[in-house]
C-alpha cells in the first residue's frame, strides 16, 4: 500500500504534465481529444514505447543501446525479405533470430570486455544499418497484399477499434513490467545498475544478466521493426533513423536515472506518451517541424533537471 | 625540546589539532612541530591518525579545533591551493602523476610556460631539464620521457621534482619506500638528506622502523589520535618505538568467545594468484582466526580470492573436508561462505535501494517464485534481520543512505543471516563505525561464533583482533609469516613481526 502510494507520487508530476499538454492542444485544435485522434496517437506512440521498454532495462543496469534504430530497419528488412520467399513464420523466425544475434553481440561485448556500451552499440548500429542496406541494394521491399496477417500486425483494428500495435505495446509493457518488478531477474537488475561491485559481492551473476538485458532490448527493437514495416506496407532499410534517441528521451522523461539503478516501466510508458503527445500535438497545431525539435529538446532537459533536483532532496 | 637543535621558529607548528568523522575521533588534540632542515618521522599503527594529520596539512581535511602556524604565523589551510601557497607539498602513497605525459609536462602541470594559452614546449623541456640538473636527479634522464615508462622510484623523483619546482619548503612523504628496492631507497635517502641541507623540512611516514631510525632526526608517535610524544631518533631503539605505538592497555575484559573449537570447517592449501603467494591454513567451527597485517599486506586480496571475486592460479579449498571449486561468489555462497567486504558503500550496499531491498537481495530465491514475489516472506526476512541485529530505522523502505555508518554495517552483515553461512569472512567490520556500534558488532560476532560459525576476522585494529581472535595469522606481503594462538603472543611481538623488512 505504502510502496504503491510512493511510486504513484513519483509519477504524479508526469501525469499532471500529460493532462496539461492534452488541455493545451485541445485549445489549439478542438478535435485533438476526439476518440479517433487519441487512438491514432496511441498507435503512433506504440513503436517508440516498445523500444523504450527495452531501453529502460539497458539504462537501468547502467548501459545504453544506440543500435535499436538500425535494428528496427534491419529486422523489418530481414523479415520481409524472408517472408516474400518463405512465408510469415520463417520470416518472423529469421527476424527475431537476427535481433537476438545483435542483442547477444551487444551484451557479450558489454559483459566480457571493458569496452563502453556507448561505443559497442554505436558500432553495432553501423553494422546493422550496413547489413540492412545490403538487402535489395538499399531499396524498399514492398510487402505483397496477400500477406494479410503480416499487414494486420501494423494496421488491423481489434473489434474495429483497438489498433494492433497498441495491443502489442500493451503486451510488451505487461511482459517487461512483470520481468522488472516481479522477478528475481528484475531485482538483480536494480542491484547491478545501483552498485555493480556490491551486486558481484552478493553473488549476482553479472554477465548472464547483462547479456539477457541486451537481447531483450534487441528483440523488442525487432518487434518494433516488424510493426513499423507492416505499417509502411514495405521494409525500408533507411528507416528507423534516430529512433534510439526518441526511445532514450522517453526513458529519461519517465524518471529512469542515467547512472543506473533507479527507474520503473510505468514511468517509461508515461514518458513515451508525453513524447508522443508533444510530437502529434505540435504537428497538429501547425508548429513548424524545426520548432518541434527545439521544444522536445527543452522538455527532455527540463524533465531530467527536475528529476535530478528531486532526487537530491 | 632537544638541545642539539638551535632554537629557531619552526617551519610548521600544530597546536591541539582535533578532527572527528561522524562519531569517530580521528585526532584528539595533537601537537606537532617541524623544523627547517629536519626529517621528522610520524609513526603509529593503522588508524592512529597519521593520514588524517597530513591531509589536514595538505588542505584535504579541515581540523575541527586547533591552530596551524607556519613560520610562527597562524594560518588557515582550507584547500589544496592554500597548502601550495604556503609551500606544503604532499606526496601520496599512490602517485598522482599523469602517466601519458612526459616528465617535464608533469613537473609543470598546471603551470606550463607559454603565452595566450599556447604551450611553449621548448621552454617547458628546457626548464624541466635545468631543474633536474639543479636538484641532482640524473636518474630521471631526459625530461621528455613518458612517466609511464619510468620505474616507480623515478616516478617518485618526478613527484619530488614537481614539489620542489614550486619552491616547496615542507615535503610530506607517505610510505615513499613501499614499492622501492633497497638500492632505490638508499638513493632516495641521499636525495632527502641533500634537501634537508638546503633547509627543506620533511615529514616522513613509514611502517619500516629500521628505515626511520636511519633517516629521521626526530620521531613523533601517534596512538588513537593522540601524540604520545616526540623524541630524538637517536634516543629510541626499535623495541621502545613498538611499545610507544602499541602501548594502549588492552581492555581488561577479554572479548574472546570461549574456546570450543569443533571440526575443521575450512582448509586452504597453497592458494596462489597475483596477490596471494602460497597461503595455507585451517579454520575450525566455533573459532575466530584473525588475520593481522599492515595496510597493503594483501589480506583483502586473500578474502577476495577465497570468495571467488579474484581468480586463483592454483591451490585447493576444502569445505568440511570436501574439495570445493570456487569460481564466482555464487559458488562460494553455495559452499557456505559469506563475505562482509571492507568498503561497505562500494562493495557492501546498493546505495540506490532501501534498507529492505538490501536485506532481501541475497534471498530473492526465497521470496520470489517465478514472477510471484511474496511480500510477506520478504518482510519476514527483513524484520528478522532488523530485529536480531538491532538495526535502528524508521521504516524498512527508507533509503539505506539515511542510516548511520554503524547501522549500515549491520545491514551488510545482517543480509547474510537469513540462513547463516558456515564460514563468515569479516573484512574490517568495525571500520568507520563509532564506539557503540563497534561494541554491538563484537556482540554479534560472539553470538555467531557461539552458534558454531567459523569466522575469519581481518582487522587493522591490532588490539581488537588480539582480543577477539582465538588464533592469529600474521600476514605480510601476501603470505602468512606466522600462525600463533592469540593468548601466546604480545602486541609488541606482533608489531615487530609485521614491521620487519
Amino acid at each position: 500500500m505504502n510502496a504503491n502510494f510512493k511510486s504513484f507520487r513519483q509519477v504524479l508530476p508526469l501525469l499532471v504534465a500529460i493532462v496539461v499538454l492534452l488541455g493545451l492542444f485541445r485549445i489549439s485544435a478542438p478535435q485533438f481529444l476526439s476518440v479517433e485522434n487519441l487512438l491514432d496517437l496511441a498507435q503512433q506512440i506504440s513503436v517508440n514505447a516498445i523500444l523504450a521498454f527495452g531501453m529502460t532495462l539497458v539504462i537501468l543496469i547502467g548501459g545504453i543501446d544506440l543500435s535499436v534504430g538500425a535494428v528496427v530497419a534491419l529486422i523489418g528488412t530481414v523479415t520481409v525479405a524472408v517472408l516474400v520467399r518463405g512465408g510469415l513464420a520463417p520470416g518472423l523466425l529469421a527476424g527475431f533470430g537476427m535481433a537476438a544475434v545483435f542483442g547477444a553481440i551487444n551484451g557479450v561485448c558489454a559483459a566480457r570486455t571493458r569496452m563502453p556500451p556507448f561505443i559497442i552499440t554505436l558500432a553495432t548500429m553501423l553494422v546493422a544499418r550496413g547489413v540492412a542496406l545490403r538487402f535489395n541494394e538499399g531499396r524498399p521491399l514492398a510487402v505483397p497484399d496477400s500477406e494479410k496477417l503480416f499487414l494486420a500486425l501494423g494496421n488491423a483494428r481489434l473489434f474495429g477499434f483497438l489498433p494492433a500495435p497498441v495491443l502489442l505495446m500493451i503486451a510488451a509493457f505487461g511482459v517487461t513490467s512483470v520481468l522488472l518488478h516481479r522477478t528475481r531477474f528484475g531485482q538483480h537488475l536494480y542491484a547491478i545498475g545501483g552498485n555493480r561491485e556490491a551486486a558481484r559481492f552478493t553473488g549476482i551473476p553479472l554477465a548472464r544478466n547483462e547479456v539477457v538485458v541486451y537481447v531483450i532490448c534487441s528483440l523488442l527493437a525487432g518487434l518494433a521493426g516488424i510493426i513499423h514495416a507492416s505499417q509502411l506496407y514495405s521494409a525500408e532499410p533507411a528507416s528507423g533513423q534516430g529512433f534510439e534517441l526518441n526511445a532514450i528521451a522517453a526513458v529519461v522523461v519517465g524518471g529512469t536515472s542515467f547512472t543506473g539503478g533507479i527507474g520503473t516501466m510505468r514511468g517509461t510508458l508515461i514518458g513515451a506518451i508525453i513524447i508522443g503527445i508533444l510530437d502529434k500535438g505540435l504537428n497538429q497545431a501547425g508548429v513548424h517541424f524545426s520548432l518541434q525539435y527545439i521544444v522536445k529538446g527543452l522538455v527532455v532537459l527540463a524533465a531530467v533537471y527536475l528529476d535530478v533536483r528531486r532526487r537530491r532532496q | 625540546m632537544n638541545a642539539s637543535f638551535p632554537t629557531q621558529v619552526p617551519l610548521i607548528e600544530l597546536r591541539g589539532i582535533a578532527k572527528r568523522f561522524g562519531g569517530v575521533t580521528a585526532l584528539d588534540g595533537v601537537d606537532f612541530e617541524l623544523r627547517s632542515g629536519e626529517v621528522h618521522a610520524l609513526l603509529g599503527e593503522n588508524g592512529a591518525g597519521k593520514s588524517t594529520l597530513i591531509k589536514i596539512l595538505g588542505g584535504i581535511h579541515r581540523p575541527d579545533a586547533g591552530e596551524i602556524l607556519v613560520d610562527g604565523q597562524v594560518v588557515e589551510i582550507r584547500e589544496v591551493t592554500d597548502a601550495d601557497r604556503l609551500g606544503i607539498r604532499l606526496i601520496h602513497q599512490e602517485l598522482s602523476l599523469a602517466p601519458n605525459l612526459s616528465v617535464a609536462e608533469n613537473i609543470f602541470l598546471g603551470r606550463e610556460p607559454g603565452r595566450f594559452g599556447f604551450l611553449n614546449r621548448r621552454a617547458l623541456f628546457a626548464s624541466a631539464q635545468a631543474l633536474i640538473a639543479e636538484l641532482g636527479l640524473p636518474e630521471l634522464g631526459s625530461a621528455e620521457t613518458r612517466v609511464a615508462d619510468l620505474s616507480v622510484a623515478q616516478q617518485q623523483m618526478t613527484e619530488i621534482a614537481r614539489a620542489l619546482s614550486t619552491r616547496a619548503r615542507i615535503l610530506i612523504l607517505d610510505e615513499p619506500t613501499a614499492s622501492l628496492s633497497e638500492a632505490e631507497t638508499e638513493s632516495l635517502f641521499v636525495k632527502l638528506r641533500g634537501l634537508c641541507g638546503q633547509g627543506v623540512g620533511i615529514i616522513y611516514i613509514s611502517h619500516r622502523l629500521e628505515e626511520i631510525q636511519r633517516l629521521a632526526h626526530r620521531i613523533t608517535v601517534l596512538r588513537d589520535g593522540r601524540s604520545v610524544g616526540t623524541q630524538a631518533a637517536a634516543e629510541l631503539n626499535q623495541n621502545e618505538l613498538i611499545r610507544l605505538m602499541v602501548g594502549r592497555d588492552l581492555q581488561a575484559r577479554s572479548l574472546r568467545p570461549p574456546e570450543r573449537p569443533g571440526g575443521v570447517a575450512l582448509t586452504v592449501r597453497n592458494l596462489r594468484n597475483a596477490q596471494v603467494h602460497d597461503v595455507s591454513f585451517e579454520l575450525r567451527y566455533g573459532e575466530i582466526l584473525g588475520f593481522v597485517g599492515l595496510v597493503g599486506a594483501g589480506r583483502t586480496e586473500l578474502a577476495r580470492a577465497l570468495f571467488g571475486i579474484d581468480s586463483l592460479h592454483s591451490g585447493e579449498i576444502l569445505v568440511d573436508g570436501k574439495s570445493t571449486i570456487i569460481r564466482c561468489p555464487g559458488d562460494a555462497m553455495s559452499a557456505g561462505l559469506a563475505l562482509v567486504p571492507e568498503d561497505r558503500k562500494r562493495q557492501g550496499l546498493v546505495m540506490t535501494g532501501s534498507v529492505a531491498y538490501n536485506l532481501a537481495l541475497p534471498w530473492t530465491r526465497e521470496w520470489i517464485r517465478g514472477c510471484r514475489p511474496d511480500a510477506q516472506r520478504r518482510s519476514g526476512i527483513v524484520s528478522r534481520a532488523v530485529q536480531s541485529f538491532g538495526i535502528k530505522l524508521d521504516d524498512p523502505e527508507q533509503p539505506i543512505g539515511n542510516l548511520s555508518g554503524g547501522n549500515q554495517q549491520k545491514v551488510v552483515v545482517g543480509k547474510w543471516m537469513e540462513r547463516p553461512p558456515k564460514i563468515l569472512i569479516l573484512d574490517e567490520p568495525t571500520r568507520g563505525v563509532d564506539v557503540g556500534a563497534r561494541e554491538e558488532m563484537f556482540v554479534i560476532i560472539h553470538r555467531m561464533v557461539a552458534q558454531g560459525m567459523a569466522v575469519i576476522l581481518i582487522s587493522s585494529d591490532l588490539p581488537e583482533v588480539m582480543n577477539l581472535a582465538h588464533r592469529l595469522a600474521l600476514y605480510r606481503a601476501g603470505r602468512i609469516v606466522r600462525e600463533v594462538a592469540a593468548r601466546e603472543i604480545s602486541p609488541e611481538e606482533v608489531m615487530a613481526e609485521l614491521t620487519r623488512n
